[in-house]
């Protein structure tokens, strides 16, 4: 029998906040609307992990069991080092944490809410292909952000459409640091990798001495892929053994400028050596890019056509 | 207080940096601490953390707000590591005591006291001249005292890695304790691991550090020593500090002045605990756990604008 971890109830006092209701539940956390003292709306983020601990009723996270604690307690470190990542960071593209405290038995984080929808569902819901400029435009101010991360020595390894929110002023957010690891300058162990199929690079799967910049290079090109394509990228492992992915420039070629898909292309490169090798270098290769005036000619219609009829 | 401070380490060739590196200050005082760990499979590492947090530790309980005495604070602080590393090593059931050097300054009313174990360094510059050092616990350091060999030849001499006095070892640690010593603005202050002075000659730091800014100058100090040990090199690290306001360019310097009572701020980097290596999970203490909220929340504070 599947038993789920109740969610916080609404109105539930939390510190000096209110819960609201739940926005999401992920594998490890439950991502609450909440009102501070003065009402105004945040998110809060609760340590959970679905597969260790329990709370069937009140608000009190027990462990399922004595081992599971221990395991509770561990999964508790990247919590922290999530919080420690974004405490650093003030910027208008990445999500900006509040506050973040012990309660329940278990942590919270308190960021900054935002209005709008994730990459994701924009994707999912759109009608037609998505515009080039829209797509530049998103891309661009992501970049600024996670430049910021970048400066500040913190590799995000999970860049997704999922994890890309977009205000409803268009503007981007980059969230869920889940997966975040200082590893720019330090040479300690990486805990054990997170990452999503698709917009996972290649060395998340085996090589972790080699994340870089590029890592999360890969995770924005296969991001940018999916917004042309509504779906993601053939995994980096199986590209490994056996690579099908189709080059953006092929697929696209004529609804798209030739620099944009050819950016896209160079982000998914299986060779982490032969990508942008930072975010500066890939927003100069983005901002080169002319802004695709070219009407949609007949050869690209046609390749269109056949393209959807293959049934990608 | 207002002074500049800059701190690296770096791995040279080997395989994992055993080197520990930390800072932290109240409105009053600075503690600075370097720690080189020794031994094989992780002890090194544990060894060089372990003395490091202890010493962060002891602070922010002492310093409320300044150290009562801050010689007999580092003196207390080494000698529990000490103990700390032994009751470590039967905890976890380890061969070998890991070990580590270490070397320790706190700058406190414009004071500077040192204390140090093993052959980590400390130097005292005061516009170019050599006013304080550390003396090695180190066989080539009692070669050169004999006068058998000459100082130039420690860094090459083939036992210059052997050292008589270090925390975790079988024999109580032989600890020198500095003088209380006037600080002068613009003095600087270098702590560093064997790594960065066996590769990188004290005269050169000091004309380069002297006649520039410590936050450009530094970083390239360290790569270029990084770059000089080769394919042997050895972990390498520093701490250096310039007292007073930055002077020769127009760079951040800290100010504690507006800090509240009670308050510190903290560089720790690199953590390793014997979980994240040998894959044994070890429970997080209620302690670790309102330390790691206490860290973020300054570190929000810190970057709120």
């Amino acid at each position: 029998m599947a038993v789920t971890n109740q969610a916080l109830s609404s109105g539930y006092p939390l510190l000096n906040y209110r819960i609201d209701r739940q926005i999401s539940r992920g594998g490890f956390s439950i991502v609450y609307r909440a009102f501070d003292e003065t009402g105004s709306p945040v998110a809060i983020k609760e340590y959970l992990p679905s597969s260790l601990v329990l709370r069937t009723e009140g608000d009190i996270v027990r462990a399922s069991s004595a081992e599971n604690l221990t395991s509770f307690r561990y999964g508790m470190k990247c919590f922290f080092e999530e919080g420690r990542a974004l405490a650093k960071i003030n910027h208008p593209n990445v999500v900006r944490v509040l506050n973040f405290f012990r309660a329940n038995e278990t942590v919270y984080m308190v960021m900054r809410y935002e209005r709008g929808r994730t990459l994701q569902q924009q994707i999912q819901m759109r009608q037609d292909q998505m515009s080039e400029r829209f797509v530049r435009h998103v891309f661009m101010q992501l970049l600024n952000g996670l430049r910021e991360v970048h400066t500040h020595k913190i590799l995000h390894l999970d860049i997704k459409p999922a994890n890309i929110y977009l205000r409803t002023d268009g503007s981007p957010v980059l969230l869920d640091f889940g997966a975040a690891r200082q590893t720019l300058t330090t040479n300690r162990p990486k805990l054990a990798p997170m990452y999503t199929p698709g917009f996972a690079a290649p060395e998340q799967y085996r090589d972790h001495d080699r994340l870089g910049p590029w890592t999360d290079v890969y995770g924005t090109g296969a991001s940018m892929f999916a917004c042309l394509a509504a779906f993601a990228p053939q995994a980096a492992d199986a590209r490994l053994s056996e690579d099908h992915l189709v080059s953006a420039k092929k697929i696209w070629s004529g609804q798209y400028s030739d620099n944009l898909l050819e950016v896209i292309d160079w982000c998914l490169r299986l060779d982490p050596l032969e990508r942008p090798q930072s975010v500066f270098a890939l927003q100069r290769a983005i901002r080169d890019i002319a802004p695709n005036k070219r009407k949609l000619t007949f050869l690209g219609n046609l390749k269109r056509l056949l393209f959807s009829e293959i049934g990608a | 207080m207002r002074f500049t401070i800059f701190q690296e380490s770096r791995k040279g060739a080997r395989e994992v940096n055993q080197d520990r590196i930390a800072y932290t200050y109240s409105r009053e005082t600075l503690l600075l601490v370097v720690a080189d760990g020794m031994g094989g499979h992780l002890g090194g590492e544990i060894a060089a953390q372990i003395a490091v947090r202890l010493f962060i530790e002891r602070f922010q309980q002492e310093a409320k707000p300044i150290l009562r005495n801050p010689l007999k604070f580092m003196q207390e602080t080494l000698l529990r590591a000490h103990a700390a590393l032994g009751s470590y090593a039967s905890q976890f059931s380890m061969l070998e005591t890991p070990r580590t050097t270490c070397v320790a300054v706190v700058v406190q009313g414009n004071h500077a006291y040192w204390a140090h174990v093993g052959d980590s360094r400390f130097y005292l510059l005061r516009q170019g001249k050599l006013i304080g050092a550390t003396k090695d616990h180190s066989k080539v350091q009692y070669l050169v005292d004999q006068g058998i060999i000459a100082p130039q030849d420690v860094a090459t001499h083939p036992d210059r890695n052997k050292i008589f006095s270090c925390l975790g070892g079988a024999a109580e640690p032989v600890i020198d304790l500095s003088k209380r010593t006037p600080l002068q603005n613009g003095d600087i202050l270098i702590l560093c691991t064997d790594g960065l002075w066996s590769a990188y000659p004290l005269g050169e730091m000091s004309t380069m550090l002297t006649s520039t800014p410590i936050l450009t100058t530094a970083p390239q100090i360290m790569r270029e020593a990084e770059q000089r040990a080769g394919p042997e090199g050895d972990n390498l690290s520093a701490i250096i500090v310039r007292w007073g306001p930055e002077t020769l360019a127009d760079q951040p310097s800290t100010t504690t002045d507006m800090m509240e009572l009670g308050q510190f701020e903290t560089q720790l980097e690199h953590t390793v605990t014997l979980a994240d290596r040998a894959g044994i999970q070890r429970d997080l203490t209620d302690d670790e756990i309102e330390r790691a909220i206490a860290e973020i929340q300054s570190t929000i504070q810190k970057y709120r604008k």
